[in-house]
């Protein structure tokens, strides 16, 4: 049961990399999807981890 | 702009939009769409769908005009929860199945254990979400006055919200309670969802192809305008992005809509996992428009608003597209308003309606719930109206979206303590609600209704400056649920916690087990269950309910275990909470089936933490699951144990029964485990209890009558000390072993014993006795013949004729020395029929038996393994006591039979049979019915002997016929070609 400290972990690894992460969306320019390529990566992660995990546990 | 659409056109393609709708949830409810497809998460994640209101559709274009980039904080938010589902959402799905919790206030309710938990959230819920819901009837009434250049879209309005009313009464409100989930409502909402994201994709493609040909022609059309990059790109440094994200990550969990989808209409809990990468990638599609459509709608110079852009880019394009925006924005909006109201009005029922109106029995209960419900749809959606007359037609959509956003913000210290801190508490809860409230209502709420409220001092206070717009409202979110969040802490601290609410609070928490401690009950039946909620409930309400607890928990109504009545406890108060809310059901239960007052503390109910733990079992990982593998192998061990093991609470109820003693007793644990050990079955019942009560520790003996066989017992009793400090009663051990057999295998030694020292002692007494008899014998001998008279010589005869008595006497006693012990024995096939014959042959020889009738019936063929001349000796001593206990003229049987590797030889007759009396003593020594002088007693002994030595057993039955006849029966091994080996 470490679903707490990955929570947290989680929430201050955004927190801690969300100014890099926007200067870097701002910096897009023409690539204006960028933030959507981000997106598409942790939906293709999020569906990656819901295939092996053990669902019993819902 | 042509205005080629009317009024009636839209409002009737509203109407059939949502008899369409109606439709499709119908035919669900009607099971004319298979369960499979019903069940399917695609189901689930379209359902979900409805949190895309008419601010996605209407609302996020006109924000992404506004403030660029930010509009993405309205699609993130949700994407976030979800993507952190199975953290976030899983454990609060668990909390609403479990409990029956329909809503967020029914969640606090039972979490803090407090009424005015329920009713403070309820109201606050109610104001916080007026104006989305306003929202929406603005975004329908406003999108159709652009369509048509209708001047006055207040009656509109008025008529939407009569037709919302209508359908949300229809497809919700046609069941009494929250408590049914509503399968033809998430299939249409569903279907909503999916109309809403076909038709604002469509909009967008016609933006992208019809406007720009293609992406291509986007990106030429970006490089000739590179101000609306810069536009976009540039509100991403303000510092309202993380509080809007927080704002919307929170609403897509706290909202009334979302928690109802998310949660109470979940109709089958993996969905969510789906859901966490099936719905942000449904929202990344609708986000994805969203730029497009904004850039279509400027490069067209479309004449709306940007807040309906969505709508300008199908005028400015002809066609279809307008309708298509429309339909997308009606769909978002109707599919919200519905679900909303529909939940916000079971949040009404529950927590202000139901608790301040005294149930009342003489009434139908489904009834009057289900028209109490109807009449609080219609009264919310008349609120909504009304706040809409006040406050819309002077702000914009995004404005009143934002309100409700920042609202729902408040929910958040309390969800918190409710998921991982079980300390805060009800009075936290209350004070933080109230002080954020307050924030929110004076700094955001009024200035919107009255124009000429400021908020100026109350800004001040907090040191912040006066600003306006989203500056405006981020200071407002910010300060205010950090106050909220100070507040419920401080308060949480200082303040003492309720028994109740510590157990309720522990239920909830994430990773905690809830501890609960078993209390009696003061009704002892399920009867008595059915008439204390006849008082309030009516008496067939009542017994439907208590049927349908039974039914859940596959108990019978017989039941009267204290732990299963127990359990009927919970899961009605449960049932009844998905009825009338948890805390009217709760403050039922506690009225009406009080738990009887308790002197000291009560033991825990580890049965109960075993089966929840069993559950949990799949969630447990690394120290948790090596702690759970250690119990589970300590419970195996002690289940498996061979000799019968109960555990006993410290109220003396049964907590274990391993499988020994299930099969020592026939009572299997689950029937049980949660009784009493004086309301087991006889024999058991008495003596446990009895046993359990007394002062000795041991009982190493005793017998018991079951099944009308003997059986002997070990008890042992050890008490199991407390495991905590404190001073309470522990439990008690019981052991049972069945010494049955050990009994019956230390009579047959003792009796072999026996036999073996009287044999040491024959042998000793035939040898002192077997010299000077036959001295003697000589002697009388010599005397024989040698005396004149008559007289003498007569007696010397009569001393020669007793010594040889006295010789028989002492052979038969060296015959039955001799037989015990090891000894070389012949071993080899002895013809069974054959055996019999030379013994009834040599009987014959005896001048007493010369005339009775012996008859064999052995099979000829059957061979067993031993001795032939101890085999011999055998039968002529059973036959020899057959003849001497019938009548000359009686027949003795002798038959064999053939009994796979055994063959069971019988010796009956039809004589005088065995008194009573002898017949358990039979084969000691020295036991005869003979008259004195007769036999020695030593026979049967030696028969018993002889077959021990041989594998084989010897039992008598008599009598056999009436009250006479006696029948010995010998098994003896079969002879095959391999027995010899074995010896």
């Amino acid at each position: 049961m470490y679903t707490d400290r990955l929570l947290i972990i989680f929430i201050l690894g955004t927190y801690l990399l969300s100014p890099s992460l926007i200067d870097w969306w701002s910096e897009g320019g023409r690539a204006w999807y960028r933030p959507y390529l981000v997106w598409l990566g942790l939906i293709a992660l999020s569906y990656w981890i819901a295939r092996s995990r053990d669902v019993d546990g819902l | 702009m042509s205005m080629a659409y009317s009024v009636s056109d839209l409002i009737l393609i509203a109407g059939a939009y949502l008899l369409f709708l109606f439709l499709v949830a119908w035919i669900t409810e009607k099971g004319w769409i298979p369960a499979r497809l019903v069940r399917h998460p695609a189901v689930y994640v379209f359902s979900l769908g409805v949190y895309a209101s008419a601010w996605a559709i209407y609302g996020s274009v006109g924000y992404a005009h506004a403030y660029g980039y930010n509009f993405l904080a309205y699609f993130l938010g949700i994407s976030g929860v979800f993507l952190l589902a199975p953290i976030l959402l899983a454990p609060i799905l668990r909390l609403t199945t479990t409990y029956q919790l329909s809503s967020l206030a029914d969640l606090f309710a039972f979490r803090y254990r407090s009424r005015l938990a329920g009713a403070l959230t309820t109201v606050m819920m109610v104001v916080g979400m007026l104006p989305l819901l306003s929202m929406q009837i603005k975004a329908v009434a406003e999108s159709i006055q652009i369509l048509t250049g209708e001047p006055d879209p207040a009656w509109v309005a008025f008529w939407f919200c009569l037709l919302i009313t209508l359908f949300a009464i229809l497809f919700g409100a046609r069941h009494a309670t929250a408590r049914e989930r509503h399968e033809g409502l998430v299939v249409a909402i569903a279907t909503e969802s999916l109309i809403k994201v076909a038709a604002f994709a469509a909009v967008a493609l016609i933006g992208l192809f019809g406007v720009f040909d293609g992406p291509s022609g986007l990106g030429l059309w970006l490089d000739q305008h590179p101000e609306m990059l810069s536009r976009l790109y540039a509100p991403l440094q303000d510092n309202t992005w993380h509080s809007l994200i927080m704002a919307f990550f929170v609403s897509a969990v706290v909202m009334p809509h979302m928690f109802h989808m998310a949660f109470t209409e979940n109709l089958n809990p993996r969905a969510l996992v789906s859901a966490s990468w099936g719905l942000p990638l449904l929202f990344l599609v609708m986000a994805l428009c969203v730029p497009i459509i904004l850039w279509a709608a400027l490069a067209s110079n479309a004449t709306t608003s940007p807040d309906y852009f969505t709508l300008g880019v199908g005028l400015a394009n002809g066609g279809g597209g307008a309708v298509l925006g429309y339909l997308a924005g009606l769909a978002g909006a109707s599919g919200m308003l519905i679900v909303a109201i529909l939940s916000l009005s079971g949040m009404c029922l529950n927590h202000l309606i139901l608790p301040a109106s005294p149930l009342n029995s003489a009434q139908d209960l489904y009834r009057n719930l289900l028209w109490t419900r109807r009449v609080l749809i219609a009264a919310i959606l008349a609120l909504a109206y009304v706040f809409y007359r006040l406050a819309g037609p002077n702000h914009s959509a995004v404005e009143l979206g934002v309100l409700s956003f920042v609202a729902a913000l408040q929910f958040v210290p309390g969800l918190i303590g409710t998921l991982f801190w079980p300390s805060g508490n009800r009075n936290g809860l209350f004070a933080g609600l109230c002080a954020g409230f307050a924030v929110w209502l004076a700094a955001l709420l009024l200035p919107m209704i009255y124009p000429e409220w400021h908020a100026q001092h109350l800004v001040e206070m907090f040191g912040l400056r006066r600003a306006e717009g989203m500056d405006h409202w981020n200071q407002v979110a910010i300060v205010s649920m950090v106050l909220n969040g100070v507040v419920y802490a401080i308060v949480s601290i200082v303040t003492p916690m309720s028994r109740a609410e510590r157990t309720a609070a522990e239920a909830c928490a994430v990773d905690s087990l809830r501890r609960p401690y078993r209390w009696d009950l003061s009704a002892q039946t399920v009867d008595e269950f059915v008439t204390a909620l006849s008082g309030p409930l009516g008496p067939g309400t009542a017994a439907r309910e208590v049927d349908m607890a039974l039914g859940d928990l596959q108990f019978h109504a017989n039941e009267t275990r204290p732990y299963a009545l127990r359990r009927l406890r919970d899961q009605l108060e449960t049932n009844l909470s998905g009825l009338l809310g948890p805390s009217v059901a709760h403050q039922l239960m506690d009225d009406n089936l009080p738990y009887k007052p308790q002197d000291g503390e009560s033991s825990e109910d580890i049965q109960f933490i075993e089966s929840r733990l069993e559950q949990y079992r799949d969630r447990l990982s690394g120290l948790a699951a090596e702690l759970d593998s250690l119990r589970r192998f300590h419970r195996q061990t002690l289940l498996e144990l061979p000799m019968g093991v109960i555990s006993l609470g410290g109220d003396g109820e049964i907590i274990g029964w391993n499988r020994a003693v299930e099969h020592l007793t026939g009572i299997d644990a689950e029937h049980t485990i949660g009784s009493r050990l004086a309301h087991l079955p006889a024999p058991w019942g008495d003596l446990l209890s009895e046993f359990g009560r007394g002062e000795a520790m041991h009982e190493p003996q005793r017998h018991l009558e079951v099944d009308g066989q003997s059986r002997w017992l070990s008890l042992h009793k050890s008490l199991i000390q407390s495991p905590g400090p404190s001073e309470q009663a522990g439990g008690l051990v019981l052991v049972l072993e069945d010494i049955t057999e050990l009994r019956q295998m230390e009579s047959h030694l003792a009796h072999n014993e026996r036999l073996a020292s009287i044999g040491r002692l024959a042998a000793g007494v035939a040898h002192e006795i077997g010299n000077p008899v036959t001295a003697i014998a000589c002697l009388a001998q010599n005397l024989d013949g040698e005396c004149d008279r008559e007289e003498q010589n007569l007696s010397a005869s009569q001393i020669m004729e007793q010594t040889r008595r006295i010789t028989r006497i002492v052979e038969s006693l060296v015959t039955f020395s001799h037989s015990g012990g090891v000894r070389d024995t012949v071993q080899g096939p002895v013809n069974v029929a054959a055996a019999a014959a030379e013994a009834i042959a040599l009987l014959l020889l005896d001048p007493d038996h010369r005339t009775q009738r012996f008859e064999n019936h052995c099979a000829p063929d059957l061979e067993v393994v031993g001795d032939p001349q101890r085999l011999l000796q055998v039968f002529v001593n059973l036959l020899g006591n057959a003849a001497d206990a019938s009548d000359p003229d009686e027949a003795i049987r002798v038959a064999s039979e053939d009994h796979g590797d055994k063959v069971r030889i019988q010796v009956e007759d039809h004589g005088h049979g065995v008194p009573e009396e002898l017949r358990a003593a039979l084969f000691e020594p020295f036991v005869t019915s003979k008259p004195p002088g007769r036999g020695t007693g030593l026979g049967l002994a030696l028969v018993y002997s002889i077959i021990e030595d041989h594998q084989g057993t010897v039992w008598v039955e008599s009598p056999i016929d009436g009250d006479r006849g006696t029948r010995f029966i010998i098994e003896l091994p079969r002879f095959t070609a391999g027995a010899l080996s074995t010896y």
